[in-house]
């Protein structure tokens, strides 16, 4: 369940219970004056009542006119009944069935409550007063339809009020929850956004004192992620380096067996496949240390300077020729001054892997051309072979580590990678297509200008 | 005749290597002395005249860069090619500010250590020697090719660019480089002009059992044919 439903749900049900007490108070509290003030209105009539009642011997009478007492009994909505009664009972005047009077403990105050007469419910009112000598009590009660309307009405309002509130309530939590939880959201848009490598902290900013710790705790795990791939790299690059005196020791010592057994055809061949091993192995090593060296979060720690292609180029020339010697292919060259910004090594790694890659799918006797130039404001770097080409629909993916376009080649699958970070490293585009005159394939990359 | 009297300090702790290395460096007829200690480098370079040192810079006891350091102190100009198995460019630099003159990182190809070393050598020693590869010969001195004693023709600026192609046999020269070492005095020579004298050059000395291989849009590169 989310945080913010479990938010809503613990504050709308406590939120909710409150506000139906604080109704039925204001229900009370909209009521108690409106039933005292129609209570008031029963007492004005008997109080109308009183100088109409004369004393008469040793009793006394009531003389209303039948008009007076219309107009007394006038009601828009409810029967009004009145009786007027002796300090011993006695019905004096008004109607003779109205029910018991409750006497109320002081003169002239009324006692309102309620009583049933002639089958109804009904609101009644007793006043004790002294008329000459004589105590009086007079009644007065009224049915109670004004009433129950009155009653409804203040519900009804109250209902509609409660319902409002209960929609409302929700929808401001969600909105006010929403807006307490943009911090989240943000961190989470920025861990979204981020490169994979990425794992620089998170900016602390922003965050509310609840988040920061959180933050701080993330940041915390980020930073021993990126020591520790930062440790896995310098192993990487510390195991490559380590290979490579044994590897330069192995390759030296079959050299001298090359030269040696050369005129001994079958172990010159051994030599020589032993000799391919050996150089694989030696490649390998070097894979590896570029993909350590190209990982953005080393790339970050080195400066970049101004660097020249065309003379980044000409230092790897003899190990392309050599290279490319191997399968009798004419290996060219079309370099003009071309400075970029960037770091050598990764440069030259991303030279190499291109180069390598073109002399290892180019089939005997065809040729491959490295070329640089400035072109706009870009520096450009292009490599081309007569090679089988690749399809456009595997462009993508020939730079997905591991993947081998042709499994019969022997290859890390990692050149391209490595090419492909080294250029993000540099904010450089790569471009692949077919060659000129649509055979072969083409790898363009433009480095961004060099400030 | 080939190099004589090029006496190689090898300083390498790793016994497979440095034998590999000494095995291949007398077979280029060249003299080997092996230690594997910075101290023992140390001692051997205080006592004996060497005419260039194979140095790894990663050593037990005092290491390479040190060993340099103290040669350099005591005055002396023999050249220093330095091994590593790193590549890092704080390396080199320190490498060749403290004195070394070259640097090589592993795994290297044969033929470039024995050229690298060659340079190195003919850097510090201007003495011209002689220069034979398959049946051709060069004579610094009388400014003379040969092929099986046979004297080829050449003009002065053919003698120049094939005695530049020798001295960097098995190695790719570029055609600027060609046009620098021929004319020191910045006379001036087109890339066009360097072609004719390359083709010139390959004419006569076809039948030396050499080939001068052309690199496209870059330079040259000069081999023995049976490779």
């Amino acid at each position: 369940m989310s945080l913010r439903t479990k938010l809503l749900k613990w504050l709308v049900i406590p939120l909710v219970t409150v506000n139906l007490g604080a109704a039925a108070v204001a229900y009370w509290l909209a009521w108690i004056p409106a039933q005292s003030a129609m209570d008031q209105s029963l007492a004005d009539t008997a109080w109308a009542l009183v100088p109409h009642v004369q004393e008469k011997g040793t009793s006394v009478e009531l003389s209303l006119t039948q008009q007076a007492e219309q107009v007394l009994r006038v009601d828009h909505f409810d029967e009004v009944y009145f009786v007027v009664r002796d300090s011993h009972g006695k019905t004096i005047a008004g109607d003779l069935d109205f029910p018991e009077l409750m006497i109320p403990e002081k003169f002239n105050l009324y006692s309102a409550y309620g009583t049933r007469m002639r089958g109804e419910d009904v609101r009644a009112i007793s006043l004790r007063t002294v008329v000459g000598g004589e105590t009086i009590l007079i009644g007065v009660a009224e049915t109670r339809i004004k009433r129950q309307q009155i009653r409804l009405r203040i519900l009804l309002s109250l209902i509609a009020l409660e319902f409002l509130l209960i929609l409302l309530i929700p929808a401001v939590i969600w909105l006010v929850l929403d807006k307490g939880f943009l911090p989240l959201r943000e961190i989470h848009d920025d861990l979204a956004q981020r490169n994979p490598d990425d794992l620089s902290p998170l900016p602390l900013t922003m965050a509310p004192d609840e988040i920061a710790p959180f933050i701080r705790g993330m940041n915390d795990l980020l930073k021993r992620a990126q020591d520790s791939a930062r440790t896995k790299q310098d192993f990487l690059a510390n195991v490559a380096h380590q290979l490579r005196t044994p590897l330069a020791g192995f390759k030296a010592q079959l050299e001298w067996l090359q030269s040696h057994y050369r005129h001994d055809s079958e172990t010159a061949y051994s030599v020589s496949l032993m000799m391919a091993s050996t150089e694989r192995m030696a490649r390998q090593a070097n894979q590896l240390l570029a993909l350590a060296r190209s990982e953005p979060g080393d790339f970050e720690r080195r400066r970049l300077e101004k660097i020249s292609l065309d003379q980044l180029v000409a230092e790897s020339v003899q190990q392309f020729v050599d290279e490319a010697l191997k399968k009798n292919i004419d290996i060219g060259f079309d370099l003009h001054p071309t400075i970029v910004a960037g770091d050598r090594f990764l440069l030259r790694d991303l030279i190499d892997n291109l180069v390598d890659n073109a002399i290892r799918y180019s089939p005997e006797g065809s040729a491959v051309t490295v070329s640089c130039m400035v072109i706009g404001d870009q520096g450009v770097l292009k490599v081309e072979d007569e090679g089988p080409g690749i399809p456009a629909s595997e462009t993508d993916r020939v730079f997905s580590r591991f993947y081998r376009l042709d499994q019969s080649q022997p290859g890390s699958g990692l050149g391209l990678a490595i090419v492909r970070d080294i250029a993000k490293d540099h904010h450089a585009q790569i471009q692949v297509g077919p060659g000129a005159g649509g055979k072969g394939t083409e790898f363009v990359v433009r480095f961004p200008p060099a400030v | 005749m080939p190099e004589l009297n090029m006496h190689v300090l090898l300083v390498e702790d790793d016994l497979v290597l440095a034998d590999g290395i000494a095995r291949i460096l007398r077979g280029h007829s060249m003299v080997v002395d092996v230690v594997n200690t910075g101290d023992d480098a140390d001692r051997a370079l205080s006592s004996r005249e060497m005419s260039v040192v194979v140095l790894d810079i990663g050593l037990p006891g005092i290491d390479g860069f040190e060993v340099v350091r103290r040669l350099r102190s005591r005055g002396s100009t023999v050249p220093v090619l330095l091994l590593t198995a790193r590549d890092d460019i704080q390396d080199r630099v320190r490498g060749l500010e403290i004195g070394a003159d070259d640097y090589l990182v592993k795994p290297f190809a044969a033929p470039e250590l024995v050229a690298r070393l060659k340079a190195l050598v003919r850097r510090s020693n201007p003495r011209p020697v002689d220069l034979q590869i398959g049946r051709l010969q060069l004579d610094p001195f009388a400014r003379r090719a040969t092929v099986d004693g046979q004297v080829i023709e050449l003009s002065a600026r053919e003698w120049a660019v094939l005695e530049y192609l020798m001295q960097n046999a098995a190695r790719v020269v570029s055609k600027h480089q060609i046009i620098d070492a021929i004319l020191p005095w910045g006379e001036e020579v087109t890339l066009n002009a360097v072609e004719v004298y390359v083709s010139r050059i390959r004419s006569k000395i076809a039948s030396a059992g050499l080939s001068i291989k052309t690199i496209r849009g870059f330079g040259y590169m000069l081999e023995q044919a049976n490779r």
